[in-house]
């Protein structure tokens, strides 16, 4: 295929006049005023209404002692492609594995879902959240305690009624 | 040479000698024909059923563990016979498998998840309740998940015909079968029961020591030689996040087999210990510190040396440094005036000899280097728990050179007396107060070398740790002295350090790291066949498998 150029025909600056397009501009404005189109969200006074297969910050899922539900598999460290997942395993005071040490950086997590996807035991989950603003860049670093308080509502990744997704 | 033997296994002409296995010729075109209960260390009863394959013309399959090769036999291995057969077994061996695998320490290096995933069934048809066992204490470092096990006996055959000491067994009967140690009477008190973890081929019997610590994929794994005893057992250190988390044995059969001693096993920690020296120290006039880089470090000795007129040296060495390391000290003390160096070593008072393989034993000597610092003319003092002995040193006027013994039975005005003393070590001690410079070194586990055995083997390890701060092995540091004094040039890698030594000490005999391999050579041996290595055949690849 051949390449063309097409050359533009554009007004000379001289003869060109703006007034026609600022007046129309003008009235779009004025029309508005009159006859206002909500599209902006009053956003915080409003929420938004998240999907459920919104990926935000974590979510530890816990025992009704309040134990994390976590054995300490290390299938969410190795499959996070962000590498932002710490695990030490350990033996608990009941001998059942345990995470010693359970720290997500969400700075650098990408909100894949994958650690969600790979536990065995639906220990952790992303969530449907995504308000977490901080003062400082360590804060962004949630330890085991910090994932079990979170309260938002974790993430559906695939519908329950349908699993395969057939 | 024995006799060998031509087979055809899956379209592949194969020569073995006679009387190999099946599974062991199928090694040598690198097919490993799925097992539990046959290990090359131990009998093969065949119980397990998982190694079968088809042979032409027989009514059966038949286990490829005990089955010898004939001329011109005609076996499949991945035949859909044999792999109908071994999918079948292998759904019994799920029948009753908890598949806890999420919180079980052998996954990733577990036999049943490969050869499930590589032959078995995409999904189970189970439907009954499983039978429950729960964990058992076997004492030791062992614990015992009895629903996890295959039944495959190896640890029973293992006490029974390598260690000698029957400790394990079999109780009840058809899928209540279930090892179990006499009573009360559990492993406690042997020394060689960590090998009954490695062979394992499930997680039913994994190590109280490494329990819930890593992950088997996250370790790095590290060829290295044990430093407990002067044995010298191959190992591999396996190491994440620059820690080792624990020691396996590596296969070596002029050595240690497949096996290794408990005490070397657990003695590694010393290797992650912190607080190190990271920075060459020089005292000033008035006893004050100052850490420095390595070249003022090394030019202040140097100046220190020069001003000296009794430069005679007492030196003190370890019988835990490598031969490189050793024989750049040597070649120091030639440079600086002549002297004689000693070391110590501590010594228990018996063998510990592993009775089904009588050539390995944990030795009296609990340092691997003693044969190498005897070869290099260092003479042996103190007791028997490495202390005392040094009298002479301690109160010497000239040099007093110190390598990496950490002098924990000195007084604090050990070496107060001498012109220039130097003192190279892993960690500050309270003897080395004294000391005009004080070098940091690294551990075996941090630099690449080799350890001399009781026997004469001369073996190489690996760094599998990354040095902390400025620390150097020390025959760099003692190297670029030796060169600063002499004019000539030192070693660069200790490839040439080992190089420089066996030249210079005949009883190596020229030995370079390619003769050394991964597997050692005996010292005074060049050019000989010496050893079994390669018998029986493929042993390696079943090693890297435990
Ligand atoms: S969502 Fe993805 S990136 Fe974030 S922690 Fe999980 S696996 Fe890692
Ligand atoms: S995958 Fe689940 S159980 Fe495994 S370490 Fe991660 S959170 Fe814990
Ligand atoms: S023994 Fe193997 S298959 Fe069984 S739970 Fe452990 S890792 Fe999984
Ligand atoms: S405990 Fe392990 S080695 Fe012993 S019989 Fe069971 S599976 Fe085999």
């Amino acid at each position: 295929m051949s390449i063309s150029v097409k050359v533009m025909q554009r007004p000379e600056p001289e003869t060109t006049s703006y007034l026609r397009a600022a007046l129309s501009g003008m009235a779009l404005t004025f029309r508005h005023m009159i006859n206002p189109v909500k599209v902006t969200q009053q956003y915080p006074e409003e929420q938004t209404q998240l999907s459920p297969r919104w990926r935000g910050t974590h979510v530890m899922e816990m025992h009704a002692d309040g134990r994390p539900k976590c054995v300490a598999c290390g299938l969410c460290p190795t499959v996070c492609p962000a590498n932002c997942i710490r695990l030490v395993g350990g033996e608990d005071d009941q001998g059942n594995r345990y995470p010693i040490v359970y720290e997500i950086d969400e700075f650098r997590c990408i909100f894949c879902g994958m650690c969600q996807e790979v536990c065995p035991v639906e220990a952790i989950h992303v969530g449907q959240h995504f308000e977490n603003a901080e003062y400082t860049r360590d804060r962004f670093v949630y330890d085991l305690d910090r994932l079990m308080e979170q309260d938002h509502p974790s993430t559906n990744l695939w519908d329950p009624s349908d699993p395969t997704g057939e | 040479m024995a006799e060998l033997v031509k087979l055809t296994i899956d379209g592949h002409e194969v020569s073995v000698p006679k009387g190999t296995t099946i599974l062991e010729a199928a090694k040598q075109i690198d097919t490993l024909v799925p097992h539990y209960c046959y290990h090359p260390g131990l009998s093969s009863p065949a119980m397990c059923r998982l190694c079968l394959v088809e042979v032409e013309g027989a009514p059966k399959p038949l286990p490829s563990c005990v089955t010898t090769v004939t001329e011109g036999q005609v076996v499949k291995t991945q035949s859909e016979e044999a792999l109908g057969h071994r999918k079948g077994v292998l759904e019994f061996y799920l029948v009753n498998h908890p598949l806890d695998c999420p919180i079980c320490d052998m996954s990733g290096e577990c036999d049943l998840q490969d050869y499930v995933h590589l032959e078995g069934r995409k999904h189970g048809r189970g439907i009954e309740p499983k039978r429950v066992f729960g964990r058992d204490d076997f004492g030791g470092d062992v614990l015992f998940y009895g629903d996890r096990c295959v039944m495959c006996t190896r640890c029973v055959r293992f006490m029974n015909e390598v260690e000698q000491d029957e400790c394990l067994t079999v109780v009840e009967r058809g899928n209540r079968s279930v090892i179990d140690t006499f009573f009360d009477e559990g492993l406690e008190g042997t020394h060689w029961h960590g090998n009954v973890v490695d062979i394992c081929p499930v997680g039913a019997l994994v190590s109280k020591d490494f329990l819930y610590k890593a992950r088997a994929w996250d370790l790095d794994h590290t060829p290295s030689v044990c430093a407990s005893c002067s044995q010298g057992c191959n190992v591999l250190l396996h190491t994440r996040d620059n820690l080792v988390h624990r020691v396996k044995p590596r296969e070596n059969l002029d050595v240690n087999a497949w096996w290794m001693c408990d005490h070397g096993r657990l003695d590694y920690e010393w290797m992650n210990v912190g607080d190190r020296l990271e920075a060459p120290l020089v005292r000033g006039n008035e006893g004050t510190r100052t850490a420095k880089s390595w070249k003022d470090a090394l030019a202040d000795l140097l100046e220190r040396a020069s001003a000296l007129d009794d430069k005679s040296v007492r030196a003190v060495a370890s019988a835990r440094a490598s031969n490189e390391d050793l024989g750049a000290l040597a070649e120091l003390v030639g440079a600086f005036g002549g002297g004689e160096t000693v070391f110590r070593s501590p010594r228990a008072e018996e063998e510990i000899v592993l009775k089904g393989f009588p050539t390995l034993a944990r030795r009296t000597d609990l340092a691997p280097n003693v044969k190498g610092a005897g070869l290099l003319g260092m003479k042996r003092v103190g007791a028997d728990d490495a202390t005392g002995g040094l009298e002479s040193v301690a109160g010497h006027s000239g040099i007093v050179v110190v390598l990496g013994d950490a002098l924990a039975d000195q007084p604090e005005d050990f070496g107060s007396k001498a012109g220039l003393y130097i003192y190279l070590g892993t960690h500050d001690s309270a003897a080395a107060q004294a000391a005009h410079v004080v070098l940091p070194i690294t551990t075996h586990a941090e630099q690449e070398g080799t350890f001399t055995n009781h026997e004469g083997r001369v073996q190489r390890f690996w760094p599998a740790l990354e040095a902390p701060g400025m620390a150097r092995p020390a025959w760099l540091i003692l190297g670029a002295l030796d060169a600063e004094l002499t004019g000539e040039a030192g070693p660069q890698t200790a490839a040439e350090a080992f190089a420089e030594l066996s030249e210079a000490i005949p009883a190596l005999g020229g030995l370079t790291y390619e003769d050394l391999g991964t597997r050692g050579a005996v010292a005074g041996t060049k050019g000989a066949v010496v050893g079994t290595q390669g018998a029986p055949a493929g042993a390696a690849a079943q090693a890297a498998r435990g």
